[in-house]
């Protein structure tokens, strides 16, 4: 099949390491692309990526941002391998640029990379040639996830500019937060940040954000609650005293979420820890809850992404 | 004890003193309903009926002592201290609310245990009672308590006992917190691996009775490294017990620079030193252990300065069994509350501190630094009042003290200044005390 409405989002870099840089008719190129994409969910367009190896090189586990790239790259015609740290030399004790550089020698034409540390598919895009598109990388960006998530509010909501946002959660570990504050900054969303002072950096108020270490204060008439979840694996472990107290006053339930606009939404990247940053009722609640559509829309996101990069290839 | 008391008492003929609203004059108080209704020089012109006249033939009437560190050993411990003793210790001491540290057993390091000391304190008449949450599970300088939780149980700060968080990160954790729960953050400071071991402090006497020094050093490397954190933080960093002269030379720095820091010693601080252990008596063996004469002096000047902005008695009842052994191994503490008053006041009669600013370490200061009610005897306030007649000599003797610990280094000290007086929200806790 091929989309009548738009066409391919055209990006001036090759890679795709972050939201950061990026130009806003891009941003707004890869959405308009994504969202029709998503209008046709059933739909393969094979001819888009055909002949072209996407390779899936996850450092971190990952379920659904591995899953989603894989269906968006079979979905355009690619052929997709996955590497995940589990079965690669890695364990071997091989360097990410020796893994790299092996790589490279089989031709891939995309490679999307997943990795704990900030900053890695940077350097991967200095010893590679195929293009690089940042799947989450330590606490730096997550791009993809940015751009689905707007996806999901442009969709929800018609526009992004003008609508309140509060990012609440673990902040300090969360590459979700910054590449979003990137995103729907630029697109002229009102963000907020609300998080424990312990996992709030102070440079994001100088930056900027309206930072909140009150949850009901924070997400006061806010039209989209988005909620992080604590990221034990990058936390050192004394950064709040327990789930119990985390819960009890930055967990979202039906009560807290009063606070917030009437028609709110809620929204998570997940995975979801249950009665940690959010309460049951209120993940589950079919109204409120963004959750499924933002995986929904992930695909469509990756694909805009995939193609768009592939037309410099 | 919250409840109040109906009764309209008209105090005069008393020698007013208020560092809140710098008041030392001649004049009255009029209590009604628990709460200072009036206060003003002279006498009233015109007075409610049915008030009680309560002459004070010149005393000093001045707010009740707010004791910001005292170490309760109930629960756990109370054949050491148990609320009903402490508590008459304070009012015996004039003091008219304290805060109680988390070192009992189970540590006061969650909101359970807040609600039931209030609970429990609630149910005996006597000072207002607040409690300091701990900053670490069980006390254990690892794991950061449940401060949140605490503070919604009426936590009024996050303190350690008697052993420093050497974890420069947990530290930093615990003020970042505590600033965002607009709680201060109470540290004992003393590094660990300096005063691990150590008998008495670092010296000349240390070296002749052969007993390990505590360097002073001990106490300052860790108050300056917090002073860094929270300048970095910018939570309220309050300094316990300080001893030596190199904390009041940092504080002062400190407070220069605008870091918001707040500080308090102990009456053995600033009116005994080193030599005082020459007999190997334990009673005199304190956490921190008394210092150098420099020392000493350099308190008394940062507390006349206002370096050092509040004194506190450093209750810390032991079992005489823990004292009774040799220096070393002996336990350090000794009981404060009811030493509190008259050993502030020899200071006042040495001419090294002025009356004002002694009642003001004693009060004013500390209602200021905890956010408590108290601590003045302005209109609206809860009258919580003592009377003390500045000429009346005595000398303290251990065993008439309420405390169940009765060890204390003042044993045998002839003082001047006695409390006449002690009401607790408008109610006559001597009276009481006479009744029971």
């Amino acid at each position: 099949m091929l989309l009548s409405n738009t066409k391919p989002a055209s990006l001036s870099k090759r890679h795709i390491l972050g939201i950061e840089g990026m130009p806003v008719h891009e941003m707004m190129g890869l959405l308009a692309r994504a969202s029709e994409f998503a209008d046709h969910p059933k739909e393969t367009f094979h001819d888009c990526l055909r002949g072209r190896t996407i390779v899936n090189l996850f450092y971190e586990n990952s379920t659904r941002t591995r899953v989603s790239f894989e269906v968006a790259g079979k979905r355009l015609g690619a052929s997709i391998l996955n590497i995940s740290v589990a079965g690669s030399s890695v364990k071997k004790g091989e360097t990410l640029i020796d893994t790299a550089t092996t790589l490279n020698a089989m031709h891939p034409d995309i490679l999307v990379v997943r990795h704990n540390a900030s900053g890695a598919p940077a350097l991967l895009s200095q010893h590679i040639d195929a293009a690089i598109i940042n799947a989450g990388d330590g606490r730096h960006e997550h791009p993809t996830q940015a751009l689905l998530d707007a996806l999901t509010i442009q969709r929800k909501f018609g526009q992004i500019a003008g609508l309140k946002i509060a990012i609440c959660g673990d902040i300090t570990n969360s590459r979700v937060a910054r590449s979003n504050l990137l995103l729907l900054g630029s697109l002229g969303a009102e963000l907020r940040f609300v998080s424990p002072s312990t996992l709030l950096p102070s440079a994001f108020d100088d930056m900027g954000v309206d930072c909140y270490t009150d949850l009901e204060a924070g997400i006061e008439n806010c039209d989209i609650v988005m909620m992080l979840r604590l990221q034990q694996e990058r936390m050192e472990g004394r950064e709040v005293p327990s789930q119990h107290e985390y819960f009890h006053f930055f967990g979202l339930n039906a009560e807290k979420l009063h606070r917030a606009a009437p028609n709110a939404f809620v929204m998570h990247p997940g995975p979801m820890n249950r009665g940690v940053e959010i309460d049951s009722q209120i993940a589950d609640d079919k109204l409120k809850s963004l959750i499924q559509t933002q995986v929904e829309l992930g695909v469509a996101a990756r694909m805009a992404c995939l193609e768009a990069v592939a037309q410099h290839l | 004890m919250t409840e109040n008391t109906n009764e309209t008492l008209y105090f005069h003929n008393a020698r007013l003193i208020c560092p809140a609203s710098n008041r030392d004059d001649s004049g009255h108080v009029l209590v009604s309903d628990g709460k200072i209704i009036a206060t003003g020089g002279g006498a009233l012109d015109s007075l409610p009926e049915q008030a009680s006249h309560i002459d004070c033939g010149g005393d000093i009437l001045c707010p009740g002592l707010i004791d910001m560190r005292v170490q309760s050993r109930d629960p756990g411990a109370e054949h050491l201290e148990n609320l009903s003793s402490l508590f008459a210790a304070s009012i015996a001491g004039g003091v008219t609310s304290l805060v109680t540290l988390p070192g009992t057993d189970p540590v006061i390091d969650n909101a359970a245990m807040i609600d039931s000391l209030y609970l429990r304190a609630g149910r005996i008449l006597g000072p207002n009672l607040y409690a300091y949450g701990a900053m670490t599970k069980a006390l254990d300088g690892e794991r950061l308590a449940e401060l949140g939780m605490m503070a919604e149980a009426g936590a009024v700060g996050f303190a350690n006992t008697k052993t420093s968080i050497s974890d420069a990160l947990l530290m930093r954790r615990i003020m970042t917190y505590a600033e965002m729960l607009n709680l201060p953050v109470i540290h004992h400071c003393a590094d660990t691996a300096l005063s691990a071991g150590t008998e008495m402090h670092e010296g000349a006497t240390a070296t002749r009775l052969g007993l390990i020094g505590a360097p002073a050093i001990a106490e300052s490397i860790i108050l300056e490294r917090d002073l860094a954190i929270a300048e970095l933080t910018a939570v309220h960093y309050h300094a316990a017990h300080i001893s030596t002269a190199a904390s009041v030379d940092a504080l002062r720095r400190a407070k220069d620079k605008g870091i918001a820091v707040t500080a308090d010693t102990a009456p053995p601080y600033f009116t005994l030193n080193e030599i005082a252990v020459s007999n190997y008596d334990t009673s005199f063996k304190l956490n921190p252990p008394l210092r150098s004469e420099a020392d000493r002096l350099a308190i008394l000047e940062g507390l006349s300065d206002g370096t050092i902005d509040a004194i506190a008695s450093d209750h810390s009842p032991v079992s005489l069994d823990d004292k009774m052994q040799p220096f070393g191994i002996a336990a350090s503490g000794a009981t404060g509350l009811e030493t509190l008053l008259p050993m502030t006041l020899q200071a006042v009669h040495n001419k090294s501190l002025s009356l004002i600013r002694a009642i003001e370490a004693l009060t004013s200061a500390p209602a200021t630094i905890l956010g408590l009610a108290g601590g003045t005897l302005t209109e609206g306030a809860p009258a919580d009042i003592i009377r003390i007649n500045m000429n009346a000599g005595w000398v303290i003797d251990a065993q008439d003290l309420q405390s169940l610990c009765q060890i204390t280094p003042f044993a045998g000290q002839p003082v001047q200044g006695r409390l006449t007086g002690c009401w607790v929200n408008g109610i006559d806790m001597h009276a009481q005390g006479e009744t029971m």
